[in-house]
């Protein structure tokens, strides 16, 4: 089940382990665990992913498996998100069927306007700010972005990209869903106070 | 979705492996090798391009399921059980250190799953985790291996035939001079990994790897 709004998703960090960084974003709030480690094996990403899958469990969170739909299937995750290089969300339908959540990254409202053609369940939409986590291709899509897709999808946005604690609060407004962060929280000094701060930043604003 | 279900007929005794060079755009390689198969002699084909991302990997395979390939031919994906299962293809190949078949066999049950092993204790584990088929080796003295230490040999090749009863394919500096003696062996049948790479004389090359495997 994908959580309910507004709500945060912690991504696992590429050149980290990630099960005790996951710990300490679920004790923070997060909702959302997406399980990303393209250089690992599929053997360890399956380990992980059991481990991980243990602990949302017991904090009622939802655990997405980064483009493998075959480790989200025999690890019993909740579902799987696709970039654009990815498995076409169609293909990972047939796969999983309905009970599996798929959510696909977008860059461009036109890609996520065809992301949800395509019968997924959420759309990972960014990135908003200049970000460090991975390389990029081209600039920041900037938060205003948002309101367009927000107008051009009924599917459950998740702002991605730059986002800290700071500047969270106003993706919600705009139209976000939820926001997810990767190094925010996988790099901060304290992973824990840092969650915290971005779970209140975003439930404060519906208050 | 259609599956060819899972011959029971043996498999084939020759299995190729792509040459981990496909392009990106699929200005490829592989497909026209697939077409110039020789007919009425099946092999094994992995699908082995690490480089590709999903949806490249997705779309050759794609392609290559949509070729008329002589019959008995099983095609195959290395690791991607799901992209093997979306496209339709007949099996997957997994590495020693990839997801054990078992975990996946439920999700996939028409799929064949090999195994790479380069031990054996390793293979034991294939074996009792639910592999179909082990790929074992390298066996010959090899260049791109080169840096993985001194070839396994023919006797431990030989060794781990015995200890185990699945079929293991050779690999490693396998050559239709050679492969006989693996068969001796007790290897089931060998892997070639260059023959794809160089599009001349494929189908001469297969009938010399039949002569050899098939006496």
């Amino acid at each position: 089940m994908i959580p309910q709004a507004p709500f945060l998703c912690f991504i696992t960090d590429d050149a980290l382990s990630p099960v005790a960084l996951t710990e300490q974003a679920l004790r923070g709030g997060a909702a959302m665990i997406q399980l990303r480690h393209k250089s690992a094996s599929s053997n360890q990403l399956f380990s992980w992913a059991v481990e991980i899958r243990k602990l949302c469990r017991n904090y009622g969170a939802t655990l997405i498996i980064n483009d493998r739909a075959d480790i989200a299937l025999a690890s019993q995750a909740d579902g799987v998100h696709l970039g654009q290089q990815d498995l076409p969300a169609a293909a990972a339908r047939k796969l999983l069927g309905k009970k599996y959540i798929i959510g696909v990254s977008a860059s461009s409202p036109s890609e996520a306007v065809q992301a949800e053609r395509d019968g997924a369940d959420y759309i990972g939409f960014g990135h908003i700010f200049p970000t460090s986590s991975k390389e990029k291709a081209f600039l920041p899509l900037g938060p205003e972005s948002l309101g367009q897709v927000a107008s051009l999808v009924t599917l459950p946005i998740i702002a991605i990209g730059g986002i800290h604690a700071e500047n969270a609060a106003s993706l919600i407004s705009l139209g976000a869903s939820a926001v997810a962060v990767i190094s925010a929280i996988s790099r901060a000094t304290n992973p824990l106070q840092t969650a915290l701060e971005l779970t209140e930043a975003i439930k404060r604003r519906v208050e | 979705m259609e599956h060819k279900k899972l011959q029971l007929t043996p498999l084939p005794r020759l299995y190729l492996i792509s040459s981990g060079e496909e392009p990106f755009n699929l200005g490829t390689k592989l497909l026209e090798q697939l077409k110039r198969l020789p007919p009425a002699l099946p092999c094994m084909v992995q699908i082995r391009e690490k480089h590709l991302e999903a949806r490249a990997l997705f779309s050759l395979a794609l392609q290559a399921q949509k070729i008329m390939l002589p019959e008995g031919t099983l095609l195959l994906l290395n690791e991607r059980t799901d992209i093997a299962f979306a496209v339709g293809l007949q099996g997957v190949h997994l590495q020693e250190n990839s997801l054990a078949p078992n975990r996946l066999r439920s999700f996939f049950p028409k799929l064949l799953f090999g195994k790479s092993v380069h031990s054996l204790a390793a293979a034991r584990i294939a074996e009792e985790t639910g592999a179909d088929y082990l790929l074992f080796g390298p066996i010959f003295d090899t260049p791109s291996k080169r840096r993985y230490g001194s070839p396994q040999g023919l006797e431990k090749l030989g060794e781990l035939c015995q200890k185990t009863s699945l079929p293991v394919f050779a690999i490693g500096g396998i050559t239709p001079w050679n492969a006989a003696s693996c068969r001796a062996e007790g290897a089931y049948g060998v892997a070639a990994l260059s023959i794809f790479r160089d599009s001349t004389g494929l189908s001469e090359t297969i009938e010399q790897f039949y002569r050899a495997l098939y006496p």
